[in-house]
């Protein structure tokens, strides 16, 4: 288009360039013996400290689709979007429960993905083959969503043309999701944990700056308030109802402290279940990284608040208000903002801000979706003896593919399928919970149970949204809906069946005596802290009580990588060893410290379908 | 879904070493996730902070305190490892 400006155009490329650069190097990072291993190119040699864990979840958990989707939210409906807060908040209270042991029975038995574990727990192919599936399908309409989020700076800034061609039309988003793809193909998880430093230090620059910057322009924060608390308080003459809320409502119905507080809930325990997350969390180091990244990471959380608010600039001010409405598009809100608010330079480092905020968490994503397939899918049901090595390929490929996939989603399908199916994600990813926050603490719940309760949560979440209808959409209009006259969060509501089916099946089933799995884990392991990697399995994640009389002293020395080696401690030995046992380890051995932060927040996607709701009331 | 795990965590031997210590955890963690789940506790425009409304301001100024209590909470937990890896097994130095 004609109206593209040049300084802000060509900062972008800049930074971008200098990004792809990043990314690339990052391969001589902490540079692996042996990168064609899922440790490494996988999980960044499972080394990450504080510092890098920090970085890289901070960059993993925010994702463009915070930056775009939650202030449009919050520009459309108000108060709810701050929902996104509130479970930022409740996210840390409660992974500091269990993502430590998660990440310590996963170093000690070489755990890979969350599928892993459930499968080491379980002894069930099934209920692993579902997690996977589970998480796979979420995640696909997530990247998507980052992808979205790009497009959405790309057509604010006028990049793109008017073609009706798709792909001439989309170039500009063709050629940064190919870089992304090949960067990601060649160092692996390295590349975004580098190129997250970079994107956290611009992110933070661009808050900042907006925050003090921003009101100063119209006329302070409580101007921007009242302007807000007017707008929202006014009835909308199409829908005859208030625009939204300014605070959450004391009602049954609609944008309630109940509904609130549930999405807020829900979507905080959803956070922790999906794959990216957790690929992030296993690549740290040392249990303690993992330990003091819950405390640190609420220190990022406070630029969501303030993101959050920039929802209410664009209310206040006129100039934007206008041509987001004209646009149709509520996601436009925060860049069109920052286009009239900031010098071009400066609006060139914002939309970059941005457009990496988006790219790093996809290259995770597609990562940890690349990772699930390979463990749970490929070698699991068809390649049970596939190398380290093959893995590893299996996983590049895999990880291009879905990104593949994912810029199809983003390019012909409507934005708001995409939408939807975040908002779906979200609600399934919730019915992990069970089997998998659940299987940290207990080996109680039976398998079967598991994986019928799992049906019933996933069933029940997908026709409820489907369901959910609003004056102006008839499908998938909310990630809320009403039952027993309260309007909750549908994912909410689905892991409580889920959870309940678990519960009555367990009994049942352990009354009749169902054979129940192996169960590969011991007590002593989900709290081990093991300083080095454990030896790399031979065969998949089999684990396998054949393998038990193989398993000599795994010394640190055969914990490097690449090499087979016998099991780490503990696995099969007789008697349960004490934790860190197999780590009297000369310190070093191999092992090489790579900080491994990384969460996603990916999570936002539980608010899509209140924006679904926002763009409506746009039109 | 926090309080049977709190316990169950707590349950544990090297948690029964240190009953004070194990209690002040599980009271910080639900408290965290309480005082944000709780809405109607600041679900009001008013009283207001300076420009911001309370619901607002109650919002973001729960980030920092949150930061610090699970700080404490991280420490707390590191006396309940301390004491139990003193014990017999402690491989070597953990972490700083």
């Amino acid at each position: 288009m004609s109206d593209v400006n040049v300084t802000t155009f060509t900062i972008v490329v800049i930074l971008f360039v200098i990004v792809t650069g990043v990314g690339f190097a990052a391969v001589r990072w902490r540079r692996a013996e042996d990168m064609l291993h899922l440790n490494e190119w996988g999980l960044g040699g499972r080394g990450f400290g504080t510092f890098v864990t920090w970085f890289m979840l901070g960059g993993d958990v925010y994702t463009a689709y915070t930056y775009i989707a939650v202030p449009a939210l919050v520009f459309g409906s108000g108060s709810i979007g701050f929902f996104a807060v509130s479970y930022t908040i409740m996210v840390y209270p409660i992974i500091i429960i269990f993502l430590p042991r998660l990440w310590s029975v996963s170093r000690v038995h070489n755990y890979i993905t969350p599928s892993d574990f459930i499968r080491g727990r379980y002894g069930s192919r099934g209920l692993s083959l579902a997690s996977a599936f589970t998480g796979i399908i979420a995640l696909m309409p997530y990247i998507a969503l980052q992808l979205v989020g790009i497009q959405a700076v790309l057509t604010v800034m006028g990049v793109g043309t008017t073609s009706n061609n798709t792909f001439i039309k989309d170039l500009p988003l063709f050629i940064a999701f190919l870089v992304l793809a090949v960067f990601t193909y060649v160092s692996g998880l390295r590349a975004p944990a580098a190129i997250s430093f970079i994107k956290d230090t611009l992110v933070y620059v661009m808050v900042i700056v907006a925050v003090f910057y921003i009101p100063t322009r119209l006329g302070g924060w409580g101007h921007i308030f009242g302007t807000a608390e007017a707008h929202f308080t006014s009835i909308n003459p199409a829908t005859k109802k208030p625009y939204g809320t300014f605070v959450p409502t004391s009602g049954v119905t609609g944008s309630t402290q109940l509904d609130f507080a549930t999405l807020a809930l829900g979507s905080a325990i959803a956070l922790f279940l999906y794959p990216h997350t957790i690929t992030g969390t296993l690549a740290a180091k040392r249990r303690y990284v993992v330990r003091r990244n819950t405390a640190l990471l609420p220190i990022y959380s406070i630029l969501l608040g303030l993101i959050a608010l920039l929802g209410y600039m664009a209310i206040t001010d006129k100039t934007t208000a206008a041509e987001v409405k004209k646009a149709g598009n509520a996601q436009l809100a925060v860049p069109y903002l920052f286009q009239h608010m900031f010098s071009p330079w400066f609006a060139g480092v914002a939309f970059a801000a941005i457009i990496i905020g988006a790219l790093v968490p996809a290259a995770i994503m597609a990562i940890a979706a690349a990772n699930l397939f390979t463990r749970n899918i490929f070698t699991e049901f068809f390649k049970p003896d596939a190398s380290p090595r093959l893995q590893t390929k299996v996983s590049q490929w895999a990880s291009f593919v879905v990104k593949i996939g994912a810029l199809y989603f983003a390019v012909e399908l409507p934005h708001t399928f995409a939408i939807n199916l975040q908002l779906l994600g979200g609600v399934w990813i919730l019915q992990l919970g069970p089997m998998l926050i659940g299987g940290l603490f207990t080996r109680w719940f039976d398998r079967y149970a598991l994986l019928l309760g799992w049906l019933a949560g996933m069933a029940f979440g997908t026709i409820a949204a489907y369901k959910s209808a609003s004056p102006t959409v008839s499908h998938w209009a909310s990630s809320s809906d009403i039952e027993f006259g309260h309007t909750v969060y549908i994912g909410l509501s689905a892991l409580i069946i889920n959870l309940v089916i678990a519960v009555i099946l367990t009994v049942i089933f352990r009354a009749a005596k169902v054979p129940q799995g192996a169960d590969e884990t011991l007590p002593h392991q989900y709290t081990a802290d093991p300083a080095d990697l454990p030896a790399p399995t031979p065969v998949g994640i089999g684990l396998g009580a054949a393998e038990a009389g193989t398993a000599g002293a795994g010394t640190a020395g055969d914990l490097s990588r690449g090499r087979p080696a016998p099991l780490p401690d503990g696995v099969h030995a007789p008697g349960p060893l004490p934790d860190g046992v197999h780590a009297p380890a000369p310190s070093g051995a191999g092992a090489k410290n790579i900080d491994g932060r990384h969460m996603t927040i990916g999570h936002l996607g539980n608010g899509l379908p209140s924006c679904v709701e926002g763009i409506a009331s746009l039109q | 879904m926090a309080k049977p795990i709190v316990t169950s965590r707590n349950s544990r031997s090297p948690i029964a070493a240190h009953p004070i210590a194990s209690a002040a955890i599980a009271v910080l963690v639900i408290a965290a996730i309480f005082f944000a789940l709780y809405v109607p506790l600041y679900a009001s425009a008013t009283p207001k902070a300076g420009d911001f409304p309370f619901f607002y301001f109650y919002l973001l100024a729960y980030m920092p305190v949150l930061a610090i209590v699970l700080w404490i909470v991280i420490m707390l937990q590191r006396r309940l490892q301390t004491g139990q890896e003193a014990g017999a097994r402690r491989p070597s130095g953990r972490a700083r």
